[in-house]
């Protein structure tokens, strides 16, 4: 029920006052926007179309106060789509902002700068496909310098930032270097021997989060977990480490396979285009040293293939075969 | 008090680390005052029997320079490590392998192949091949022998420290110098000649810092803008992932940083990192798009690891699990004798 006592009609203007948020006002609450949401492929109750009727209205305390607000990942799929030209992420955007400033506060964790390590050399900068970095001056140690900060606002999380930053100076809740490396090696899993006599490939599966479409799906994945078959979770693909990849190859797996979103689906905008962009050049790294680049494989799973990862990591077992060592 | 006893010694390497210790100039003749060289290949008229004949540990500290690379580089840093006290890996070819590592990628046959036919300045009409040993009537001569991969001085042997740089800089050897002089040495096991994060900190060029490169460029391929980022520019620059210490020479001369200062402090593998850092910066909004750019790294390999290969996860990787640990197999050459590349 909606009490119009609780309305505050000041609200629609006072969201289109701030840039992005013009164009509330052209919303016609067609849905179009629910109906190509990725978000809400995997959680029903997150939707576009509603939040941007509820603030249109006036239900201020209500939008302001849901958790639904910070769910959009701002990855625009329904932005071309809407007869209206709403750029409703930057809609989310402005509607957060106002929650910000009327102290509340996003729910997950953002992007952080160690401004004791940053060189400002502008690689996140370029790299968040939101442009939720800029370099800002910051005395450090008695010196103005500038360093990288990230508008909490804006950073949806990705965790795109963390890989890219070549001096380790971000980090990231949930998706620090330290503790993927603790998921990959857990219970002894990367001393383990490489690919014993007759045995099955090792493969360590980098999986973003999003190409898995439920919880069931996942638990299916989990399970499959053995010797063979290790499975850290990303929150997108771009988040996939160069490093970690060649130290796991190093440490005792024969492939490590990166499974992210298919084409047009990436939840961060171009963050799966980035995680292909890195396998692929490490792909002719390892193929020019003679390594050989069957040893590393991206696997885009589409929002419409399900429970395929288990197929997905068998082909990927069957390229690698029997041990295709090189030696100096 | 007694002078302090110096070595410095030079095993695969092109002579530029020898050359900056020539750059000291005039501190050169402080340095005199206070130590007494006592091995100096390059420099001065020294035997290894010199050395040989040395107590264990009767050498205050050893500058190494050059890599790893053959059964007498591999002997030579055994019987320094054994008479220094403080061994230091100098410049970056002890240090991570530098230039002459990138011979690892086809392995040393080819590099002897290559040297003995395929260079363009290489007259061999005979098809004359290096040999081990070769009799003469004056007695029977040899060649030191090959190892099958370049390794970094302390995959060999144990150092204190390392110094950076192709070659180091001087202002920061001469503080390092300083240092041992002074006895001010850190706790063993760092760099020495560095300072805090990257080459960029140190880099004047302005970041717009919203640029995505569409093209790479090599650099003889384009004049840069002498004000702005080179990265930017679509040129390839690793001062984002080499650790500061040159004040940014390369880059203040109009050329991309080549990374040859090593990693940046706590990072495992400099070329995962600069690989990802250039991925980062690239345009594309579709797999195509991207692809297109990546397309145009030309020499992954000698682009992201121009030094650091030896030192690198993709040098694990290419020698484990067949030769793990110490040993490597060694190469034989036609006539040769069996090296005994550790
Ligand atoms: S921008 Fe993406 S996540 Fe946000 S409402 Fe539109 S489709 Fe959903
Ligand atoms: S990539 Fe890292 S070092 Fe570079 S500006 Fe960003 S936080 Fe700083
Ligand atoms: S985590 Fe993603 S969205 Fe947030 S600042 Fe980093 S790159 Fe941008
Ligand atoms: S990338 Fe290169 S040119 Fe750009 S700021 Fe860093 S060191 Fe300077
Ligand atoms: S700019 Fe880069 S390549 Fe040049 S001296 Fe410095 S660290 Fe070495």
């Amino acid at each position: 029920m909606i009490r119009s006592s609780e309305l505050d009609p000041g609200f629609l203007q006072e969201v289109m006052a701030i840039p992005g948020g013009e164009n509330l006002l052209h919303c016609w609450s067609c849905g179009t926007c629910a109906a190509t949401c990725l978000v809400r492929r995997y959680d029903p109750s997150f939707n576009p179309r509603l939040i941007l009727r509820k603030a249109g209205i006036g239900m201020r305390q209500e939008v302001l106060s849901s958790r639904e607000i910070w769910l959009c990942s701002a990855c625009d799929a329904c932005y071309p789509r809407c007869p209206q030209e709403i750029h409703i992420s930057e809609v989310m955007r402005a509607i957060r902002t106002i929650a910000i400033r009327d102290g509340y506060a996003p729910p997950g964790p953002s992007a952080e700068v160690d401004s004791a390590l940053c060189s400002g050399c502008a690689v996140c900068t370029r790299a968040c496909p939101y442009g939720a970095i800029d370099r800002v001056p910051v005395i450090v140690d008695g010196l103005e310098r500038m360093i990288a900060q990230v508008d909490p606002n804006t950073c949806m999380a990705c965790g795109i930032c963390v890989a890219a930053c070549p001096s380790g100076s971000i980090s990231l809740e949930a998706v620090r270097n330290e503790e993927l490396l603790t998921r990959m090696s857990a219970g002894g899993w990367l001393a383990g021997q490489s690919q014993p006599e007759g045995g099955k490939p090792r493969i360590l599966a980098f999986v973003c989060q999003w190409s898995m479409r439920s919880d069931a799906e996942w638990a299916e994945v989990e399970a499959m977990q053995d010797d063979s078959l290790r499975v850290v979770n990303l929150p997108c693909s771009g988040r996939v480490d160069p490093a970690l990849v060649l130290l796991a190859l190093a440490e005792g797996a024969d492939g490590v396979l990166v499974v992210g979103c298919g084409e047009g689906e990436c939840h961060y905008k171009r963050g799966t285009y980035l995680g292909r962009g890195k396998v692929a050049l490490l792909r002719s790294v390892l193929e020019q040293t003679g390594i050989g680049m069957e040893r590393v494989r991206f696997v885009e799973l589409e929002a419409l293939q399900r429970g395929a990862l288990p197929a997905l990591i068998a082909d990927m077992a069957a390229a690698l075969g029997q041990p295709a060592r090189v030696s100096g | 008090m007694e002078k302090l006893k110096l070595a410095v010694y030079w095993a695969s390497s092109c002579g530029g680390c020898d050359i900056s210790l020539v750059e000291l100039g005039e501190h050169l003749l402080e340095l005199a005052r206070v130590a007494d060289i006592v091995f100096w290949p390059c420099a001065m008229d020294f035997k290894y029997a010199d050395v040989e004949a040395m107590p264990d540990g009767h050498i205050d500290v050893t500058l190494f320079n050059g890599a790893i690379r053959t059964d007498e580089d591999a002997h030579i840093a055994h019987l320094l490590r054994a008479k220094s006290r403080v061994l230091i890996a100098y410049g970056s070819c002890a240090t991570e392998g530098c230039i002459p590592a990138l011979a690892n990628i086809k392995g040393a046959d080819h590099a002897l192949a290559r040297a003995a036919f395929g260079e363009p300045t290489t007259d061999n009409p005979g098809g004359t091949m290096f040999q081990g040993r070769y009799a003469m009537p004056e007695g029977v001569l040899t060649l030191p022998v090959l190892g099958t991969q370049v390794r970094t001085l302390s995959q060999v042997v144990p150092v204190q420290y390392s110094i950076p740089g192709c070659p180091p800089s001087h202002e920061q050897v001469w503080q390092a110098l300083n240092a041992v002089i002074e006895g001010r040495l850190p706790e063993p096991g760092g760099l020495l000649g560095v300072d805090a994060r990257t080459v960029c900190d140190q880099c004047p060029r302005v970041r717009e810092g919203k640029i995505r490169v569409e093209r790479f460029l090599r650099p003889h391929e384009v004049i840069p803008d002498p004000e702005r980022c080179l990265l930017e520019q679509g040129l390839v620059c690793a001062g984002p992932a080499t650790h500061a210490g040159c004040g940014a020479l390369c880059v203040k001369a109009g050329m991309p940083c080549r990374g040859c200062y090593g990693a940046p402090d706590g990072i495992l593998d400099q070329g995962a990192e600069l690989l990802d850092a250039i991925v980062a910066g690239m345009a594309g909004e579709s797999d195509e798009e991207i692809r297109r750019v990546v397309s145009t790294i030309v020499d992954p390999v000698g682009t992201f690891y121009r030094f650091s290969l030896a030192a690198s996860l993709l040098h694990g990787l290419k020698t484990s699990p067949l030769e793990s640990g110490a040993t490597c197999e060694t190469q034989r050459i036609p006539g040769g004798r069996e090296g005994d590349v550790a």
